[in-house]
């Protein structure tokens, strides 16, 4: 056997590899309070991460309501203010989900129901905390349930890379149903099959 | 100095780990690894303990359960699972006691382990069985022991579990003995209205009650209900109702409702994978690629871990579940008249701890006036009943 020597092009994937992972920690680091995690996504892996913007851009994200005509849920887009934090963000889409379609497609959480609290944990859970109309004004059903629980988490995974599960909480604490049917004492993740398309 | 014939990506995957290990707590705290390797006839699984940890071996189903105890904390560490027989490696504590999973792709399979001391290494190999189960010396290899082996131990079977129903054709000439039939709702907790004050709670036990019977009349099984009047049960319950009765068939009959009016038609749930898994890697730290942990999550008695037990049960339940859904849902569609919405997996809360097959049968909408119509009637009920029945039938017929 001969000793083997690392060739420059070992050598360059070696350099390449890590930078990848500097990148990686880096968003990972910075992830923690879910602070611009999305910028930090979509840059390109050279730049440093940048300073929040302090002016609001419009942001378009899609929000997923149910339809008359079948039992999915369609994307309609709605403008939002974009940042200055991913919590921030997702706040407003949950908001504009319970605001409902301009489209007239059906919104599967009760228009009396409140954002009480949203955070984002440092592993890519969603806290989304709602206030009790959730499940007051619920019509309970597992279709009704299955529509509320999976607008809400398809829409966060899907518009927020951050987000990679969500839990629902309502006035603050684990519930283990809205109504009787899906489990809300675990967290989801999207169920994309329940999409149209 | 002799090289080794590294590939430039393994030199990567080991700098990119050594990495992320220095970036993690360097602490060096005891360590315990599992690894998986695939061998032609087995499949042996490695644990390598920090020190003498007295253990025994529990096969539960397609589990296989490593309990250590241990009064001082070490972390786990597994190699991502590449096995064509090893499916997964979990592991749950409380207090002093630790449970390593290892998750076998079915249950037909048929262990070895020996230790060897030096190394701190239990040894485990995996063999599979033919169907049906062959029984544990029939036509199979002796596993290749290694020339360090010092201690062999007989690990032993568990009795507490219960059985899936079916493998083998003796198993099913036993036959399914208690079916749990589960009315939704009840009490309080009223579940869906419709629009003509139908409340879900009454059908579904109306429903219940006429399934039980005819299962009764019909067959040697006996039908155990988690309600027969109109009260509250929780949903953590019925399913203890089922484990309790070592139900071997757990069928949850509901009334569905949706936002959208015209919403109709009948379908079938079964439990969720993903869910199931989500759950277990919560509160179980599941983990089935290369990671460790610092800490063992501490669980707070051992109620967590038969909850976490009962889920892994659950998955491994799965398939039998789907078969169940088709069948019944193809009764549904034959007898009822009702939209066909097919078989669905679903987060289902009582679904979860069950530990057997098991259906949620949504019969038809109750939040549609014309399906409401039909589900206060008679006749609709016991349609809704005898095609459950119908598809119980079929599907015990299929395990004989």
């Amino acid at each position: 056997m001969k000793k083997r020597s690392i060739t420059p092009a070992q050598w360059t994937l070696f350099g390449l590899s890590l930078i990848v992972v500097l990148v990686l920690a880096a968003i990972l680091i910075r992830g923690e309070g879910g602070e611009k995690v999305k910028s930090a996504v979509v840059m390109s892996p050279a730049e440093s991460p940048p300073e929040p913007a302090p002016a609001r851009e419009a942001k378009t994200v899609s929000l997923f309501f149910l339809s008359e005509d079948d039992s999915l849920l369609h994307p309609e887009q709605r403008e939002i203010l974009a940042g200055p934090s991913i919590v921030e963000e997702a706040e407003q889409a949950v908001e504009e989900l319970i605001r409902g379609s301009d489209k007239g497609y059906i919104s599967p959480l009760p228009p009396e129901t409140k954002l009480r609290q949203l955070f984002i944990t440092k592993d890519g859970v969603a806290y989304v905390d709602l206030s009790r109309e959730i499940m007051e004004k619920h019509p309970s059903g597992s279709s009704a349930e299955l529509a509320t629980v999976y607008s809400i988490v398809n829409t966060l995974v899907y518009n927020f890379k951050p987000i990679k599960k969500v839990f629902i909480l309502v006035e603050g604490s684990e519930k283990e149903t809205l109504g009787g049917h899906i489990n809300l004492s675990q967290p989801f993740v999207p169920l994309y099959s329940l999409n149209a398309q | 100095m002799i090289g080794t014939n590294e590939t430039t990506t393994r030199r990567l995957a080991a700098f990119s780990l050594l990495f992320f290990s220095l970036l993690s707590f360097a602490a060096a705290q005891p360590t315990l690894r599992v690894s998986a390797q695939d061998y032609e006839d087995y499949s042996r699984v490695i644990v390598t303990f920090p020190s003498s940890l007295p253990i025994t071996l529990e096969k539960d189903g397609n589990l296989l359960l490593v309990r250590i105890s241990s009064t001082s904390p070490f972390r786990l560490r597994t190699e991502p699972v590449k096995s064509r027989f090893i499916k997964s490696f979990s592991w749950v504590t409380s207090g002093d006691l630790y449970i390593i999973v290892i998750e076998v792709r079915h249950e037909r399979f048929r262990q070895d382990s020996f230790q060897i001391e030096k190394k701190r290494q239990l040894v485990i190999d995996f063999y599979e069985l033919a169907e049906p189960p062959a029984g544990e010396a029939v036509g199979l290899e002796a596993p290749q022991v290694p020339p360090e082996l010092e201690k062999k131990e007989e690990p032993p079977s568990a009795v507490e579990v219960t059985p899936p129903p079916v493998e083998g054709s003796s198993a099913a000439a036993k036959g399914i003995r208690t079916i749990v039939i589960d009315p939704g709702h009840g009490g309080l907790e009223v579940g869906a209205k419709g629009k003509f004050g139908t409340l879900e709670k009454d059908i579904t036990l109306a429903i219940s009650l006429r399934l039980k019977a005819l299962i009764e009349k019909n067959l040697a099984f006996h039908v155990e209900l988690t309600r027969d009047r109109d009260i509250d049960v929780t949903l953590e319950n019925r399913a203890a109702i089922a484990n309790n009765h070592r139900a071997e068939l757990f069928i949850s009959v509901h009334a569905n409702s949706s936002y959208r009016r015209n919403a109709n038609g009948s379908e079938t749930f079964f439990l969720s994978l993903n869910a199931t898994d989500e759950e277990a890697r919560r509160l179980a730290y599941l983990e089935n690629n290369s990671a460790d942990f610092d800490k063992p999550l501490a669980t707070e008695n051992k109620d967590d871990i038969m909850m976490i037990l009962w889920d892994m049960a659950q998955s491994a339940y799965l398939k039998q579940s789907q078969r169940l859904a088709e069948i019944i849902q193809d009764e549904l569609n034959s007898l009822l008249g009702t939209k066909d919405r097919g078989i669905k997996q679903a987060p289902f809360k009582v679904l979860t701890g069950v530990a057997c097959p098991a259906v949620l049968v949504e019969s038809a909408f109750i939040s549609n006036p014309e399906e409401e119509r039909d589900l206060v009637q008679e006749a609709f009920q016991e349609n809704v009943a005898q095609a459950i029945y119908r598809g119980l039938v079929r599907y015990i017929r299929l395990l004989s």
